[in-house]
């Protein structure tokens, strides 16, 4: 799979403080990326550089592979995005809007009607972007972002201030571009909920450094199962494991362990029974995503 | 390029309200200016020439500059709100034609504005009854042509000033104040270097004396200069970012 945006070592610094720091992504062709974080975890400003609106303190990004600096213009032309909030010019109507844009890159007037299709505005074309609702302005945004049919699609929370319906049809449209026009999807938010369900690659960052990256798949492998046990004295059970060199810990009346295959598990079953202890129960406990990421993030930045 | 980012910037302004304060301004210029006349035709002996001295006055002095202000803080503040920056500079143009294609619009505007203002000193003019007695003097023509190439080393700051400042009304104040510097340097003999004291040179507007050859070269050179600087300036601010 070739890699469509790779970044090495990318850091915005202001002042003494990173805001960014050290972020090496890489995006493949054809993903929709799910960039995870929580507020002020520097997601903006990563892909503000990533679009040349802020310019890095150290480090380099490359697109399409190339490098950014040196071939902006040809990089941007087959890039769309919708960076924070969504932009718009409130004295003119949808259509005028993306009139705008249509100049700005030369495009025929069927992207546009093409474009305002795909995210349902024909309707509300002909009114004033001022008169819209949140939720129908972010779709104008991510109309314009798709106005020239780009490679590359760079999304900043485009279901912010939407409702479920919204943010329902909002995901089935991202789903749905890598497969219908072969678009890569880059795009951010601070809910796990919305990017697990549209993602097939995850980042997360928390204080200007990426945590985690890969596949959704393998997030969820990264913490194994844990298998908790009850029997009749934890304390004693725990001497006997402790033997067969496992190291329990104790939680709620339960004896927690980790790494344990089906074939330990009934070793360990066993080895209990043998020592005449009585095992009440045996539970897998797979730790959510959730769960993962507040363990990558820290509890504080959960919201 | 610069074409596709004219076009936008056209369909940008065209449902905009700045049509309105391009015709008033002028109108209100001129009419204070005429009334002046009016009033005082016992001292202004002088015709056409007296005339200009008036309408030319409340208009070179002050109201254009205010207006191209406004003109160059409404183009910016267009981008301001709602973080179009953000769409303009993440758009396959390069960022120098980002910022001519706002100079040429609002250069443009001010042509017409100019234009727009010698219809109302000659329509002045006749409702005054001076076609009667005196000829039409033909350095006016060479007035509107000068202010409005000082007009655009104006325009130059002012849009500079007006990306910078995200107010609409803080780099309008600025002129204001630049106005008064402008007088002071064009009083102490500095006037080419300054863009609004160049105003007032070029459209002959505390003085209707021809401009020498020597003069018309520093005119035109210090125009040149401030265009130059304004957008070298204003084109750094953009390229560095961070809005």
């Amino acid at each position: 799979m070739n890699t469509v945006i790779r970044t090495e070592n990318l850091s915005k610094r202001y002042g003494v403080v990173y805001s960014v720091q050290r972020v090496n992504l890489a995006v493949g062709e054809g993903e929709v990326y799910g960039f995870l974080g929580p507020n002020g975890a520097g997601k903006s400003t990563t892909l503000k550089m990533l679009l040349g609106l802020v310019k890095p303190s150290e480090g380099s990004v490359s697109v399409f592979g190339k490098d950014f600096s040196r071939n902006r213009l040809e990089i941007l032309s087959q890039t769309g995005s919708l960076i924070e909030a969504p932009s718009y010019y409130g004295h003119l109507t949808g259509l005028e809007n993306m009139r705008v844009m249509q100049r700005l890159r030369d495009v025929p007037d069927k992207h546009v009607e093409k474009a305002l299709q795909i995210v349902r505005l024909e309707k509300q074309k002909n009114k004033k972007v001022d008169q819209y609702s949140l939720g129908m302005k972010q779709r104008l945004g991510i109309a314009m972002a798709l106005l020239h049919f780009p490679k590359l699609v760079i999304l900043d929370e485009p279901t912010n201030g939407l409702d479920p319906a919204g943010i329902g049809e909002i995901r089935e449209l991202i789903q749905s571009l890598p497969h219908e026009y072969g678009m890569t999807v880059l795009l951010s938010s601070h809910l796990l909920s919305e990017i697990e369900q549209v993602a097939t690659s995850i980042g997360i960052i928390h204080g200007g450094k990426l945590l985690f990256q890969g596949s959704m798949e393998q997030l969820q492998r990264n913490s194994q199962p844990h298998v908790w046990m009850k029997t009749q004295d934890n304390e004693k059970a725990r001497r006997v494991l402790q033997e067969m060199e496992l190291s329990p810990s104790l939680q709620d009346g339960f004896l927690v362990m980790e790494g344990m295959g089906d074939r330990e598990v009934a070793q360990t079953n066993r080895a209990l029974i043998m020592a005449g202890i009585d095992v009440y129960r045996i539970e897998e406990h797979k730790k959510s995503l959730e769960s993962i990421f507040l363990s990558l993030t820290g509890k504080e930045g959960s919201l | 390029m610069l074409l596709r980012c004219l076009g936008a910037e056209w369909v940008k302004l065209r449902r905009s309200r700045i049509w309105l304060v391009l015709l008033v301004l002028p109108v209100f210029s001129a009419l204070i200016g005429f009334a002046n006349y009016w009033m005082n035709q016992a001292i202004l002996q002088n015709g056409w020439y007296s005339l200009w001295t008036q309408v030319s006055l409340f208009y070179g002095e002050f109201f254009l500059p205010i207006l191209i202000a406004i003109c160059c803080s409404f183009v910016c503040r267009l981008e301001h709100v709602n973080r179009n920056w953000n769409v303009i500079l993440a758009a396959p143009v390069s960022t120098p034609t980002i910022f001519f294609a706002k100079v040429v619009v609002v250069g443009v505007l001010l042509f017409a504005v100019q234009l727009f203002f010698l219809v109302l000193y000659i329509c002045a003019g006749f409702i005054a009854g001076l076609h009667a007695h005196f000829s039409f003097p033909p350095e006016v023509f060479g007035w509107i042509m000068r202010g409005w190439l000082a007009s655009l080393t104006i325009i130059a700051f002012q849009l500079w000033l007006s990306t910078r400042i995200q107010s609409f009304a803080v780099p309008v104040g600025i002129s204001v104040c630049a106005v008064f510097v402008g007088l002071g340097l064009y009083v102490s003999g500095l006037g080419m270097f300054f863009p609004l004291s160049i105003l007032t040179i070029g459209m002959g507007v505390l003085s209707q004396e021809s401009l020498s050859l020597g003069e018309l070269g520093t005119f035109a050179v210090m125009c040149v200069l401030f265009v130059t600087t304004g957008c070298a300036l204003g084109i750094r601010h953009l390229t560095r970012a961070g809005l």
